[in-house]
């Protein structure tokens, strides 16, 4: 399992993120373009709300019924002519994949964006074959590659923390001698890929949506080098998680509308293709065609309150959305996966060992859920994997468990609040400052700069307020108020 | 053979999820809305041609509308207006419904073909090398300005990908409201047995990205722009 | 109309302005309120920390102790707090005990500016402050309790206020409860964008309903040594009224 892009700690990679300014700046930018773009292209199909409900239930329906989908189409593949491998786990997907490029004799491999097949660590797997070379052939993936495989840290945007400098300096290693402007780089790239594609005799995809009924794959892309990758080679081989399914064309249609909006703000994007392998009388597309179907750790989520992460159509709009990700950007995560459905789904693909840090790192402030096409309750999901964490697996988690216990203990207690009601302002004295504030109206009673315990994590970023006398606190005002209001009546 | 694992594949995802195969026969999928079918209903073609140009320019398309007589004239002007020296052109019964037979014979030794009889190494080197694709699509979606086609042995895959400048013919009468109305009639052809496709492609004006700083750029794999042209009288 | 006071612990424990403030508003506009004296806490920063198995008697003293006082509604100063008990219900369905008592809760609380607007009908408070105002929005009261429109449109009506938008008005301020506490790096980066966005606005005042949230980004400015005023919502709506001013909804005005 590969979909770890650091060794580094959580808060090693939280810090490097901080510095790194020109990532936060661009994904700042990204986030807030999309977001018009996006709410524009929602509004403008109308009726939003129910398309996400069509968008859930379809989702929903083939999960639901997901061995009987998943037979059906490669039954249909089968009759097509197709060939369809199961894999467990990477390592099985990987050894086939191998398997068919050395039957085939290939040497120059084409790929298109693969998020499954980043999972898997194929590309580095498929160099290791004497006499093969393999090129990434989506413009931000290609970058990537030449950059000694830097990884990425968005699902659709996977570039988004390189700046148009650092990818000319990328192409000047490949011979590239003209100026950082991105058309003129992106032209430079169409004719290097152009070159390698016309030899290419391997394409390897992945999948957006499966379809059941006729054995078609789905593939929506806005620079066409999927469609290139699926007409040039004689073979092809299509990679896909298992989830990714829909009953027939009319299923993914509709999802492919809403993930052109969700994604990329677009009506539908430049290419939604559905292909298969080449008919009779047909003399490009795939002879051959391979679909490998991966579950590598997604069954875990069958069966247990996990089971909505396996709609995810993978749009990244909760990516888009997310303040966390706004700051600690893709590498932040440390996972191929980031953002909300990242933290969610990178714990049930490969444990909380490796990605227990990730459902801690968000304020839950649901705009991911709020987003999201197919209506996965993103921020349910965080605070399900901290019960995990917490209730089943004790985990300490940096957090102190006692502490936490002890305030479900009081907080379920009257009499423990009320004691704490009348101690809480004498008990902070020792640690309050009296001296003036920059704010008005927040430390009526004084504030707090540097506290104990678990509460240093608040007065290390900000002051504190201190509590009030309890003859000044709410309670004590309701009192009086309370009696003044009976004495009021009664004078009159 | 290639099946061998995928019995115990889907039993183990059976059993992890707690329910049984095999129960789709009596619980296929209804969808619980119709928006897919009711959005942009009732349309006028007259009002679908207006979306369509609309949101057609509105992804970079550059839009024609013409009549029969005038469509070999307007292709002369796109041949010229881009400079055009290796065309690609597909092989195909349309010409003639597109009043355009005398046109195409006057192209037979200049232009290139789609040939169902070349082989893919032909084909696709031929594609290439195309500085210019004229070629007929199925249907346009006035919603989104898309173009759809399925592949057939004279208009392959390669035919739509590879050349610089790209145009597409579509009679007027074949303008659909949304990619529903598309779907339901690509799968009404396959499964009559009209239509014998490996693939079919919707797209949606020049291929293009945002990799680099999120700017877009236009024509990165494909067509660096596409024109539609819209025959009003067919 | 009589209204039980969900006061919050927060609340309780710092902000008796707020609390008054809330009181003073609902009673002028005609509510018999009462305290229920056992609350404590709606439960969320064990909740949402994972340990739900400790959150379950906070649940249930919650519940039990905002029942038990006779009340058409209960009211809180809170958005994110009143989300938690509108959660009550899905989190405690399978429980044989408190499932209907928890729906019951859900169903008769609401958050105080949506209770004011929506449900007594009121736009205009009567309400006057001099100044020059943003609002920043909070992420439960607007996504979990889905109320994006009450706060605004009371403050709209608030004589002599110039509300100014805030840009990213979507965003986080970065308090999440234990996570300002637990993820104070990332919180902090978080809360220094809002603290700009505020600024940039030029507002001297920085209104919301939700105190915590208030907590989170006044103590930041604090922090900075960045000059602002705090108000909650009820506080605002509270400031110099004239009653003869109230409004209520389709009640045409008079002047």
């Amino acid at each position: 399992m590969t979909i770890s892009t650091s060794d580094k700690p959580f808060l090693t990679r939280v810090k490097e993120s901080e510095n790194d300014h020109f990532m936060q700046q661009s994904v700042a930018k990204a986030q807030d373009a999309q977001w018009d773009k996006r709410t524009a292209a929602r509004e403008e199909l109308g009726n939003w709300e129910q398309w996400r409900d069509l968008g859930e239930q379809i989702r929903q329906h083939v999960i639901k019924y997901l061995p009987d989908y998943l037979e059906q189409f490669s039954d249909n593949v089968e009759k097509k002519g197709g060939h369809v491998f199961f894999a467990q786990t990477d390592e099985q997907a990987v050894n086939y994949i191998k398997k068919i490029a050395k039957e085939k004799k290939a040497h120059r491999i084409v790929k298109s964006k693969s998020m499954v097949t980043t999972e898997i660590n194929l590309d580095k797997a498929l160099l290791s074959l004497p006499e093969t070379s393999i090129m990434e052939t989506d413009l931000a993936e290609f970058i990537l590659q030449e950059d000694n495989w830097d990884e990425p840290t968005h699902i659709v945007f996977p570039t988004l923390h390189k700046n148009r400098d650092q990818i000319q300096n990328v192409f000047k290693k490949l011979g590239y001698s003209g100026s950082n402007d991105p058309e003129e780089m992106a032209k430079f790239a169409r004719k290097y890929l152009r070159e390698y594609f016309m030899q290419a005799d391997l394409g390897i995809t992945g999948c957006n949506f499966a379809i059941a009924d006729n054995g078609m794959i789905n593939l929506v892309t806005n620079e066409g080098n999927a469609d290139l990758t699926m007409a040039i080679p004689k073979t092809q081989i299509v990679v896909m998680g298992m989830e990714r399914i829909v009953p027939s064309l009319k299923e993914a249609e509709v999802l492919d509308n809403m993930l052109s909006r969700s994604a990329v703000g677009q009506k539908l994007t430049s290419y939604c293709s559905f292909s298969g392998p080449q008919v009779n009388g047909e003399s490009d597309g795939p002879t051959d065609f391979h679909v490998v179907i991966l579950d590598n750790g997604r069954s875990n989520a069958l069966g247990t309150d996990f089971e909505p992460v396996l709609q995810c159509i993978r749009c990244g709009a909760c990516l888009n959305v997310c303040p966390i990700y706004r700051h600690i950007g893709g590498h932040g995560y440390g996972s191929i996966y980031p953002g909300p459905i990242g933290a969610v789904l990178s714990p049930v693909l490969d444990g909380y060992e490796k990605f227990g840090d990730l459902p801690f790192a968000s304020s839950l402030c649901a705009a991911c859920t709020e987003t999201c096409p197919v209506r996965i309750p993103l921020h349910q999901l965080l605070i399900k994997h901290r019960k995990v964490m917490m209730d089943k697996l004790k985990m300490d988690h940096s957090f102190n468990n006692v502490l936490m216990k002890g305030a479900g203990v009081a907080t379920s207690s009257p009499i423990l609040f009320k004691i704490a009601l009348e101690g809480a302002h004498m008990g902070s004295a020792p640690l309050s400052k009296s001296k003036e504030t920059s704010v008005d109206n927040l430390f009526n009673y004084g504030h707090i700069e540097k506290a104990p315990s678990i509460a240093s994590g608040w007065t290390d970023v900000r002051d504190l307020a201190r509590p009030p006398k309890h003859s000044d606190d709410f309670r004590s005002w309701y009192k009086k108020h309370k009696k003044e209001q009976q004495e009021g009546v009664s004078h009159d | 053979m290639t099946n061998s694992n995928r019995e115990i594949f889907l039993d183990k995802i059976a059993t992890k999820a707690g329910r049984p195969r095999h129960q789709l026969k009596n619980h296929p999928f209804v969808p619980i809305n119709d928006l897919p079918e009711s959005t942009l209903a009732g349309k006028s073609q007259d009002e679908l041609l207006e979306l369509a140009q609309k949101n057609s320019e509105a992804v970079h398309v550059t839009f024609e509308k013409t009549n029969r007589s005038s469509l070999s004239a307007l292709l002369n002007d796109f041949l010229s207006a881009k400079d055009i020296n290796n065309l690609i052109l597909p092989t195909c019964d349309k010409w003639t419904t597109f009043g355009l037979s005398d046109w195409e014979n006057k192209l037979v030794d200049s232009a290139e073909f789609w040939a169902p009889e070349s082989s893919r190494t032909e084909n696709l080197a031929k594609a290439n090398a195309a500085d210019g694709a004229i070629g007929f699509a199925d249907y346009l979606l006035a919603e989104s300005g898309t173009i759809t086609v399925a592949t057939t042995p004279g208009q392959g895959r390669g035919f739509h990908f590879l050349p610089t400048h790209y145009l597409s013919i579509i009679p007027k009468s074949h303008i659909l409201s949304r990619s529903r109305q598309a779907m339901r009639k690509y799968e009404a052809a396959i499964t009559s047995g009209r239509l014998t496709t490996s693939n079919i492609n919707f797209i949606t004006g020049p291929s293009n990205s945002g990799d680099i700083e999120m700017v877009l750029v236009v024509g990165v794999h494909g067509p660096l722009d596409m024109t539609y042209v819209v025959v009003e009288d067919l | 109309m009589k209204v039980a006071i969900f006061s919050t612990c927060v609340v309780d424990l710092l902000f008796p302005n707020v609390g008054q403030a809330m009181v003073e508003v609902l009673e002028r506009i005609g509510c018999e309120t009462s305290l229920p004296t056992n609350q404590v806490c709606c439960g969320q920063p064990t909740y949402n920390s994972g340990y739900h198995k400790e959150s379950n008697k906070v649940f249930y003293n919650e519940i039990d102790a905002l029942l038990s006082t006779d009340a058409d509604y209960i009211v809180g100063p809170a958005g994110s707090c009143v989300a938690m008990l509108r959660q009550y219900p899905h989190i405690l369905k399978d429980n044989p005990d408190y499932s209907k008592k928890a729906q019951e809760l859900a169903d008769k609380s609401y958050e105080f500016s949506q209770f004011v607007y929506n449900i007594l009908g009121v736009v205009d408070a009567g309400a006057q402050l001099d100044a020059v105002a943003t609002y920043h929005r909070s992420c439960h009261m607007t996504r979990l309790l889905g109320e994006k429109t009450a706060p605004f449109a009371l403050l709209d009506n608030v004589k002599d206020l110039k509300m100014v938008p805030l840009p990213h008005l979507e965003n986080c301020c970065g308090f999440g409860g234990t996570f300002s506490v637990k993820e104070p790096e990332i919180s902090k980066q978080m809360v220094d964008e809002k603290v700009d966005s505020i600024i940039s606005t030029g507002a001297r005042v920085l209104i919301s309903a939700d105190a915590s949230c208030l907590m989170n980004i006044g103590g930041r400015f604090s922090r900075r040594n960045e000059n602002i005023k705090i108000m909650h919502i009820a506080e605002v709506l509270n400031h110099n009224v004239d009653a003869s001013r109230i409004r209520y909804k389709n009640q045409p005005t008079t002047v």
